[in-house]
């Protein structure tokens, strides 16, 4: 007891060092016992109890530690792995938040495999938020963070941690601590459309433009700063980037365009869709807008370019032969392959950050969101809904069925509604993560 | 700023900060791409040979107006910007094209039926006879599709359009085009007869 607490008031005085990081500092950790695969329908679910923040000096705000436990809940039952215990059972008494002070046999008796303890330290205006990750079978501390910020950072720091315990339980980062930018009616009046961003709880939605116009295909630049979209504010579709620490459209290019650019995944270049003679073709412009090269050069339909994340090839959409159906271009030899064959309408790819599948959405009685391997192959049907986007982890989708936004595993299990209601949400895009 | 919160130096220090948006005109292919929208708006907007005596003509809004009328109701940007966001503010169309009737189109489809081929032919002579008229016309699309792509096929029907109207002599300076997509429903149910009257091309008077 006495060493962990020497332990943690070295770890306090190197935070302190480290100044107002929000970057969690890690607390002592043990290898992981309870390791996640997911295998079939559904895989195994762990039960794991969130538990209310204990105050740890300068005051309690219950308020903070339901927005806590609010968005922890939220985001382990988003990923798919976890059974989310209803924490209203509480703790035992007197339990505090070191793996010595709990009663693992309590949770035990609950059916808790896993415990995520945190406690709160206000200091002036800033708080200090430990969180802790606890194996119930093997009584031992799986991992901890300590961030430091403001008030308003909390539910930041939550999805931090989040992703934390997928990378404890997983061996991969999980995708919360992320934004994702839709297409709404929500706000608007007539036709027009904006576009928004929410967290990936979809609580925290915020406007993005308010051209009071029609804003359309949002996409991320690679340190998430930006988005690009179409806009017709200036009289016409018009690629247009928006800078999120600005606040302030620009214009991409002085052509009409029918997606926003998309920044390649070092950010040095920009593919767009823009109209020629009422075909559409794909460009690489810089970043600033200047024309570097044309890639295609055909009558017809060709659009939606979604980057490999080697930056060494674009998927697209194109109707070259007939119907619209995917297809992969080595940008610097120009060579094109058709990657898929199946349905007569196959749209709006999106690469896995992985590398290895294409997501894009089929007509077929309906629409549906299907993936394939970039080899080609067979696809394989996700779930209904239209234009799919990666989570920054490769391991989810977020789509739009309806006018809702929802996001499912890979797999196609485990899909949950992200948006419900105030509009039509449709064409979302997830950022990569945050920094 | 929206993105990070204020307090996450951590963030901040790894976010790019980087310039404003510059759009440059190093190229010369983009170059002669702006001298030649430069050159489509003057021809557009009718660029005044002699300045408009009155401002007389500007109450006229008949189907035979005269030259003078159109040079107060020009092309100029801030009028497409205006007429965009007119459109885009309305719950249905307006009757913006006049004596002009819309066409329709088959689903995924930019070709002309015999229909709107008849249709087009009476819409090529009244704009024809109204040599002064500036006509956009617009493509559209029913919900049924994904967004980008139902913006580049309204483009292509939109152009379709266009072509034809040139071939049966209107003279190009008359049609610009734009496509909304699947943007600018009339008809918001999820039924044949609603879509079909979602996939058109509309006929919009930007000036006469």
């Amino acid at each position: 007891m006495r060493r962990l607490e020497r332990v943690r008031r070295r770890w306090v005085w190197i935070g302190m060092l480290i100044g107002t990081f929000l970057t969690g500092v890690a607390l002592p950790v043990v290898e992981a016992q309870i390791k996640l695969e997911i295998t079939g329908e559904g895989g195994r679910t762990i039960p794991i109890a969130v538990v209310p923040l204990s105050p740890l000096g300068g005051g309690s705000e219950p308020r903070l530690s339901e927005e806590f436990t609010g968005v922890m809940t939220r985001d382990l039952d988003l990923s798919g792995y976890f059974q989310v215990l209803d924490s209203s059972h509480g703790e035992a008494p007197g339990e505090g938040v070191t793996p010595e002070s709990i009663n693992f046999q309590h949770w035990a008796d609950l059916g808790a495999l896993a415990l995520v303890k945190g406690g709160v330290l206000f200091d002036g205006n800033s708080l200090v938020l430990e969180v802790r990750l606890f194996d119930v079978a093997q009584r031992k501390q799986l991992g901890g963070k300590r961030y430091r910020g403001e008030r308003k950072d909390v539910r930041r720091m939550t999805h931090r941690f989040a992703d934390q315990i997928l990378l404890m339980l997983t061996g991969e980062l999980g995708p919360f601590d992320s934004r994702i930018a839709f297409v709404s009616t929500r706000g608007s009046s007539g036709r027009a459309k904006e576009i928004y961003m929410t967290d990936v709880s979809g609580t925290q939605i915020s406007a993005v433009t308010r051209d009071q116009s029609l804003s359309l295909s949002p996409g991320w630049s690679p340190s998430a700063n930006r988005i690009g979209y179409c806009s017709y504010r200036q009289g016409g579709p018009y690629p247009h980037v928006f800078d999120l620490q600005a606040g302030a459209p620009t214009r991409l290019i002085a052509a009409v365009g029918y997606s926003g650019g998309r920044w390649s995944p070092d950010g040095s270049r920009v593919a767009a869709s823009l109209e020629q003679e009422g075909n559409s073709d794909l460009f690489l412009l810089s970043p600033e807008g200047r024309e570097i090269r044309q890639l295609t050069e055909r009558s017809g339909i060709n659009i939606s370019p979604t980057w490999s994340p080697d930056g060494q090839s674009l998927a697209f959409c194109s109707n070259r032969g007939g119907g619209p159906q995917i297809y992969i271009m080595n940008v610097n030899s120009g060579n094109v392959r058709r990657l898929t064959f199946r349905g007569d309408y196959n749209t709006s790819p999106s690469w896995s950050p992985k590398g290895d599948a294409i997501a894009y959405t089929t007509r077929s009685g309906g629409f549906r969101i299907m993936t394939i391997p970039v080899r080609g192959g067979e696809p394989q049907e996700i779930a209904p809904g239209e234009d799919p986007s990666w989570s920054p982890d490769g391991r989810y989708l977020v789509f739009s069925t309806r006018g809702r936004l929802r996001l499912a595993r890979k797999d196609g299990y485990g899909v949950k509604q992200l948006t419900s209601g105030g509009g039509d949400d449709t064409s979302p895009a997830w950022s990569p993560r945050l920094e | 700023m929206i993105l990070v919160p204020r307090g996450l130096r951590a963030s901040n220090n790894t976010v790019r900060e980087e310039g404003e948006q510059e759009v440059m005109w190093n190229t010369c292919l983009w170059r002669w791409r702006i001298i030649g929208i430069f050159l489509i708006a003057l021809t557009v907007s009718g660029c005044p040979k002699k300045p408009s005596p009155t401002g007389s003509e500007l109450g006229d809004v008949g189907d035979n107006l005269d030259s003078q009328g159109l040079r107060e109701r020009g092309l100029a940007p801030g009028d497409q910007e205006a007429r965009v966001r007119d459109r885009i503010a309305g719950e249905r169309d307006t009757s913006g094209g006049g004596s002009l009737q819309d066409i329709s189109f088959d689903y995924d489809s930019f070709d002309l039926s015999q229909e709107a081929r008849d249709i087009l032919q009476r819409n090529a002579s009244w704009i024809t006879k109204n040599s002064v008229a500036k006509v956009e016309v617009e493509g559209h699309c029913d919900e049924r599709g994904t967004v980008e792509y139902n913006l580049a096929l309204g483009a292509k029907r939109a152009k379709t359009v266009r072509d034809y109207l040139v071939t049966l002599g209107v003279p190009t300076g008359q049609i610009s085009t734009i496509s909304y997509g699947e943007e600018l429903p009339v008809c918001r149910e999820a039924s044949e007869s609603c879509w079909q009257q979602n996939r058109r091309a509309h006929f919009q008077l930007v000036s006469r």
